[in-house]
């Protein structure tokens, strides 16, 4: 092939490599202004009546109890593995009474919250997407409206309420259960006894751990919530677009609940240290 | 189109625009007596251009057929009525009311007097087949949750769905969903009910059901009816007039018979290839 027609190849490529990189990035931002749009019009819709109670308590128990089974085992085995890892390192340096006070303190502030949410975002972020999706792919969202019934308020607002309200629930149970795995390992060890172990853990603690902690989750909740009926509006065609707001809404919402956590870990030392 | 009193209006639209009368440019008086009229309405998706000037008026109580070939752009024309697609250009008024101008108040009260029929069927499928019927009836309609159980359970009755009241929709066969679907369009007692393909996916036999059904119910309620179809079957047994959809268009109406006598491959292929 002569030089000049491989010049030219080479600067076909890099246009269309170029072309396919702003593309996708066109679409990461046009979903950021949507997404973006889509979330604050839950500020206004929040206050109009009709109020939807019924259906915020399917979706709190929804949200909440059905997550119960997969919480319990994810906290539990995030405090065992914590104190699985950390043990050998701190006995290096003669500080394993340090343990109960290292597992608190990475539970309450981080680990709990994040990885609560991540795992969370897994199973509901997707069901949001995947059930408002197959709504919309089948027509229900056009019969809920030609019925004056408002989508948005009717299958949004409610379930980003419980999400917001529950997830910060099942973060304080999980980071318990964390402690309590901590503990497990702890006592079969025969490292240390019970009362012991607890005084380390409360005193460690303080309230400017526990109120970032916690607070975050209010933040990652509404993501989840937010994120999965974003998708799932925007399904298209039959299952495959669904399928695709499922994996979406999971994929977009991990990606914004780490962002947000990052900021959020910024915004709570300069407020709390 | 301008107002002058009471239904009264000028059409500034050519009167070559309301049928496939040939052509000549005038204006015309019409008693505004239609209880839906659309008037060169126009809607294109992208470069797409679906619709592109079509024109219709169904009178008070008459059932009209919109025939087409895939894609011409018939459920584009009922999503416009309701207020789910906002049309680029044209008029479509409902019941003396404009629905293009998209006041939300507006269409909300047109949405509470029409029935709407959806291809799918679209019965909430986290609800049962009751609770499908009484959750409109409920929140719009002013009635006591047991007035709008002994109501749901009568309009399921009438379409001989009285035994599947308690199930989900994932339970019921193709036809079923139709008329469950049908029974929650009746139930609210609509002026108005909109038919998006009510035989599509359905058996001949089910669907000549489905259509002495909608025939059934048109004569008992006497109500104003747009179907949406590509089955000239149900066409005949449901409408008192239809018109073909082409290029954006209603090119044809008239009765069936008149349809029938078209010097048209397309329109004649309707009618060679009934189902």
């Amino acid at each position: 092939m002569p030089k000049r027609s491989i010049g030219f190849a080479q600067a076909g490529t890099q246009v269309c490599l170029s072309w396919f990189r702003l593309s996708i990035m066109k679409r990461f931002f046009i979903h950021v202004y949507e997404l973006t749009a889509f979330s604050l019009r839950f500020f206004k819709e929040v206050f109009l009546p009709p109020y939807e109670f019924g259906e915020f308590a399917d979706h709190l128990q929804n949200f909440g109890s059905r997550s119960f089974p997969l919480v319990s085992v994810i906290g539990l085995l995030m405090g065992l593995i914590l104190a699985l890892q950390t043990k050998p390192t701190l006995a290096r340096f003669g500080a394993e009474s340090f343990l109960p006070a290292m597992v608190a303190i990475s539970v309450v502030r981080e680990l709990g919250p994040v990885i609560t949410a991540l795992v969370v975002a897994g199973r509901v972020s997707s069901g949001i997407g995947a059930e408002i999706g197959s709504m919309k792919v089948t027509e229900q969202i056009d019969a809920l409206e030609v019925s004056s019934v408002d989508p948005y308020r009717f299958l949004v607002v409610p379930r980003v309420l419980a999400g917001t309200i529950a997830l910060p629930l099942l973060t304080a149970y999980a980071d318990l259960l964390a402690v309590l795995g901590a503990y497990v390992f702890m006592f079969i060890s025969g490292g240390m006894g019970w009362q012991l172990f607890v005084t380390s853990t409360v005193s460690s603690l303080s309230i400017s751990d526990i109120v970032p902690g916690i607070g975050k989750t209010f933040f990652f909740g509404y993501i989840i919530s937010i994120v999965g009926s974003y998708f799932g509006f925007r399904a298209t065609g039959g299952t495959e677009g669904v399928g695709k707001a499922a994996t979406s809404a999971v994929v977009f919402a991990s990606f914004l609940i780490l962002i947000m956590d990052f900021v959020l870990v910024k915004v709570g030392i300069l407020l709390f240290e | 189109m301008v107002k002058l009193f009471g239904n009264l209006r000028v059409s500034t639209i050519p009167i070559s625009s309301y049928s496939n009368v040939p052509t000549f440019q005038y204006s015309v008086l019409l008693p505004y007596k239609a209880m839906i009229e659309i008037i060169n309405l126009h809607k294109s998706f992208g470069d797409l251009a679906v619709l592109s000037g079509l024109t219709l008026s169904v009178a008070r109580g008459e059932t009209f057929s919109i025939l087409g070939k895939s894609g011409t752009g018939k459920s584009v024309t009922l999503k416009c009525l309701v207020g789910l697609l906002e049309p680029d250009a044209g008029e479509v008024v409902v019941d003396s009311t404009r629905v293009d101008i998209y006041s939300r108040k507006a269409l909300s009260e047109i949405r509470k007097k029409t029935g709407f029929l959806f291809q799918s069927g679209a019965l909430y499928d986290s609800m049962s087949v009751l609770d499908n019927l009484t959750f409109n009836l409920s929140r719009h309609h002013k009635v006591t949750h047991a007035e709008a159980k002994e109501k749901s359970e009568h309009y399921l009755t009438l379409v001989g769905l009285s035994e599947a009241i308690g199930k989900m929709p994932s339970e019921l066969s193709g036809g079923m969903r139709k008329r469950a679907a049908l029974a929650r369009a009746l139930v609210i007692e609509p002026q108005i009910l909109l038919y998006d393909e009510p035989t599509t996916g359905l058996d001949p036999i089910t669907s000549a059901g489905i259509s002495e059904l909608i025939r059934d119910m048109q004569g008992r309620f006497g109500m104003t009816a747009i179907v949406v179809t590509h089955d000239i079957l149900c066409a005949g047994i449901v409408s008192d007039r239809a018109g073909v959809l082409k290029d954006g268009l209603l090119k044809y109406t008239g009765t069936l018979n008149e349809l029938a006598e078209i010097e048209d491959e397309e329109v004649k292929g309707f009618f060679r290839n009934p189902l």
